[in-house]
């Protein structure tokens, strides 16, 4: 009984490309793209070709809604979960399981910008690359500021004027969040300027990787202070 | 359809419990009453066990055949038991699974602990008149692997089908958000006998979504239980401070003590060791500053979830107790100190965890159909790299179920298996993280070095348990694979276990029988003693109760119960003369007394 869900969705966007007719692991019945087979009802499993836009079913663009993203995860949950297929047959709970994971998957890779961006590099052929350990530019100051008081705590470590130090830091850790908050504006106007208007996709491409790569290494900075201000 | 039952598998205490159309009940036992059943296994000889309140008396008579808190060695190897915990326990040294060594023979902890499971089994079967078979069990949330699988392990072995192992936290919230519309971010903070948990969730439209969890899974009542009773021992001679008959009653009495300060402002402890009698005041300020540092331990935990799930104590909308040591009034105070707000208690701290399992076996039965629960694994996971480093692959906090793949090659030219070892935990070396078990990639055809290409699915299920499979990419043929869990058992060890538990099956009823009969035989003998010590009998009258006794005593001697049981009638027949008298007197003296005060 449990293999029927108490609604067979209606999924409005062809998830992925159309080919040879796909049949229904449980009756047989040409499903096609349908996730659950118009047939028998049956849950059926994602294609392992469908990338994170597909699997939840959302507009393919750079500017995602929290919010209907979020809406989005919790009714495929609703629909997937293996609570929901627990004593079902075991075609039905193999499914629920790989449909759930690409679904856990697609969310917190498409939910969080930074994530996001680099994801939709890799969908382009494009990765952030090695030069990733290189201090972007822009931030040469600051990290070199950062690296400075960090050394200088650890060698005062307990002894005279390391309260000092640790004020100094607590300001540069503030400073670096806020530097943060600004790289990720401006990931976000990336993001609508080439979901609007993909012209150049070369030259938007270049800023995204910038602004990524900067995001990347400020993050593992933002870690290294947290750790020297909590120990 | 078939009922599915909650089992809460505590250190200390253990219930089942079941969905009752929709509203969760726990089941009491049917003689105490009481739905908790104590988390003890003891073994009076060498083929007789006894499980729950019947047991636990026998802890502190006979600690090294006396188990508790079982709980705290599940999917741990030998080299995690500590000194402490061999003043306690005897074990079986050895490599792998811990072995606890009782006459002569090896228990691992998930036998230990299916027999607490088949003994809530049979309550359960008793007040439902069925087979009880498909359960939901729950577990610490920050167990590991090889906790999970020794958990299911034992439900296998109790004859149980373990459909979800559910996070005791996340339950708990389930019983709470059965009876209100609660809708934001709530704390779980469970503190039981043997664990600690925290979990941050987002409550949202019947949505459970687990946002972060943290814990020890080495921490607990006990620990205080312990600090406490090395008051006592400080104060017994030297040579029997690591007996372990005296440091068991010092437990107890420590035990004791600590709940009693719960209401309580102060209390007294004793101990008998030797000629040494032991009386030791407490107050709950001195019981408070000796355990401080111990509930000081859970509060690092409770800041690492909250960042975690990016919230800060004031996001918060409710933070709620779970487990018998959030009881304490200085857990409480330093819970509300900590997240800004007095934390909810209003259901049973004891029972609340049993309570969520029978919700979840009612979600998977299918009934509350608007409820789900989405939980995360609690640390991360990974492979041993070149160097004795770990490669994180799932990274700790991912929603489960969750799958990634990774491709493995050969170094060597012609070489056909591919080893790998996987890790569980935060650290950076292989070494300090937690190891799982090794996987071996078998016929791999020849080839350069380098050619083939291996995809490993690395997939974690909604118990949080690791499934690991390969195919070869190129051919899309299933690899196969061995598995070498690091602390657990292997699926042929399980096989004999069952094998030898099904012959042991009516051993076991006999050896509860015996016990009962045992019991029963005790009791008179002393009630008898005590009346012939005191009542007038006729010489025909005591030779006749003196036999009968001689051969209670020498039936108790031997095991066979209903000779114990014919033997105790027979001296209960011996003795009712005796027994009428010594009623009749007593009725004549509280007449004489009445006569008196007539006069007075």
């Amino acid at each position: 009984m449990s293999s029927t869900p108490a609604s067979v969705a209606k999924r409005d966007r062809a998830v992925w490309p159309a080919g040879e007719p796909i049949s229904c692991w449980q009756c047989g019945a040409d499903r096609s793209a349908n996730l659950f087979c118009p047939s028998c009802a049956a849950i059926q499993p994602i294609p392992e070709a469908a990338d994170y836009f597909q699997v939840l079913g959302v507009p393919r663009r750079l500017v995602q809604d929290p919010q209907a993203l979020q809406q989005r995860f919790y009714e495929l949950h609703r629909q997937w979960h293996p609570d929901r297929y627990q004593t079902g047959p075991q075609g039905a709970r193999s499914a629920s399981l790989r449909n759930t994971a690409a679904v856990n998957r697609a969310y917190s890779t498409l939910r969080d910008p930074v994530e996001r961006g680099g994801y939709w590099l890799t969908l382009q052929g494009e990765t952030l690359g090695a030069n990733n350990n290189r201090v972007p530019p822009e931030l040469a100051a600051l990290v070199f500021e950062v690296q400075e008081k960090l050394e200088d705590l650890r060698v005062a470590r307990g002894g005279n004027g390391s309260a000092d130090l640790r004020r100094d830091i607590a300001a540069v850790h503030a400073q670096l969040l806020e530097r943060k908050s600004v790289l990720l504006a401006q990931l976000d106007e990336t993001f609508a300027r080439w979901d609007t208007d993909a012209a150049e996709p070369a030259v938007l491409k270049r800023e995204l990787k910038a602004t990524l790569s900067a995001l990347a290494y400020l993050g593992t900075l933002i870690r290294d202070v947290e750790k020297e201000l909590e120990s | 359809m078939e009922r599915i039952f909650g089992i809460d598998l505590g250190t200390t205490n253990s219930l089942i419990a079941y969905s009752d159309n929709g509203t969760p009940r726990v089941i009491p036992d049917p003689e105490t009453q009481s739905p908790l059943l104590p988390s003890v296994v003891a073994f009076p000889s060498a083929n007789q066990i006894v499980v729950g309140a019947s047991a636990k008396p026998l802890a502190t008579t006979q600690p090294l055949t006396t188990i508790s808190s079982v709980k705290r060695f599940m999917g741990l190897g030998m080299e995690h038991v500590t000194a402490a915990d061999r003043e306690h326990y005897a074990f079986t040294d050895g490599d792998g699974i811990v072995r606890f060594r009782i006459y002569g023979r090896d228990y691992t902890p998930p036998e230990i602990s299916s027999l607490i499971l088949t003994e809530l089994k049979h309550r359960a079967e008793a007040a439902f008149g069925e087979e009880v078979r498909k359960v939901v069990i729950t577990v610490p949330a920050y167990f590991n692997d090889s906790q999970r699988q020794a958990t299911r392990d034992a439900g296998r072995l109790a004859g149980l089908d373990v459909l979800r192992l559910v996070n005791e936290p996340t339950a708990a919230s389930l019983a709470y958000g059965l009876d209100k519309t609660n809708q934001g971010f709530i704390a779980v903070y469970d503190f039981g006998g043997g664990t600690f948990d925290i979990s941050i969730l987002k409550l949202h439209e019947g949505i459970f979504e687990v946002l972060a969890t943290n814990g020890d899974t080495r921490l607990g009542g006990d620990d205080i239980d312990r600090r406490v009773a090395d008051l006592l021992l400080a104060a017994v001679p030297a040579n029997l401070r690591s007996d372990p008959e005296i440091v068991s009653q010092a437990t107890a009495a420590a035990e004791a003590a600590k709940i009693q300060l719960t209401d309580a402002d102060s209390t007294s402890m004793e101990l008998r060791a030797g000629s040494t009698h032991v009386v030791c005041p407490l107050t709950r300020a001195d019981f408070e500053t000796r355990v401080a540092d111990i509930v000081e331990r859970t509060l690092a935990p409770c800041r690492q979830a909250l960042k975690d799930a990016g919230l800060s104590p004031a996001d918060l909308d409710a933070v709620v107790l779970v487990g018998g040591s959030t009881r304490m009034p200085l857990v409480r105070r330093r819970v509300g100190e900590i997240f800004g707000r007095k934390p909810h208690t209003e259901l049973d701290p004891e029972e609340v965890v049993a309570l969520g399992a029978a919700v979840q076996a009612g979600v998977l039965s299918g009934g509350h159909r608007d409820m789900l629960l989405l939980d995360v694994v609690p640390l991360s996971l990974g492979v041993e790299t070149m160097g004795g480093v770990m490669e994180r692959i799932i990274e700790r906090n991912t929603t489960i179920p969750t799958t990634v793949k990774q491709v493995f090659t050969t170094f060597v030219d012609n070489q056909t298996a591919v080893d790998f070892h996987v890790l569980q935990g935060e650290r950076e070396l292989a070494n300090d993280n937690r190891s799982l078990a090794r996987f071996k990639l078998r016929g791999i055809a020849p080839q350069l070095a380098g050619l083939p290409r291996i995809e490993v699915t690395f997939m974690i299920d909604a118990n949080g348990i690791l499934n690991v499979t390969a195919r070869d990419e190129r051919t899309g043929r299933e690899q196969s694979i061995d598995v070498k869990p690091s602390y657990g058992l292997d699926d042929e060890q399980i096989e004999r276990m069952l094998e030898e538990s099904i012959d042991h099956a009516e051993e076991d009823v006999s050896a509860r029988l015996l016990i009962e009969a045992r019991n029963d035989g005790a009791a008179l003998l002393r009630a008898t003693r005590k009346a012939l010590a005191g009542g007038a009998v006729t010489a025909a009258e005591r030779a006749a109760i003196d036999a009968a006794i001689a051969r209670l005593e020498g039936a108790m001697r031997d095991t066979d119960y209903n000779r114990i049981r014919d033997l105790t009638d027979e001296l209960n027949q011996a003795t009712t003369p005796l027994a009428e008298r010594i009623m009749d007197e007593s009725i004549k003296q509280a007449l004489e007394q009445k006569r008196v005060e007539d006069i007075a």
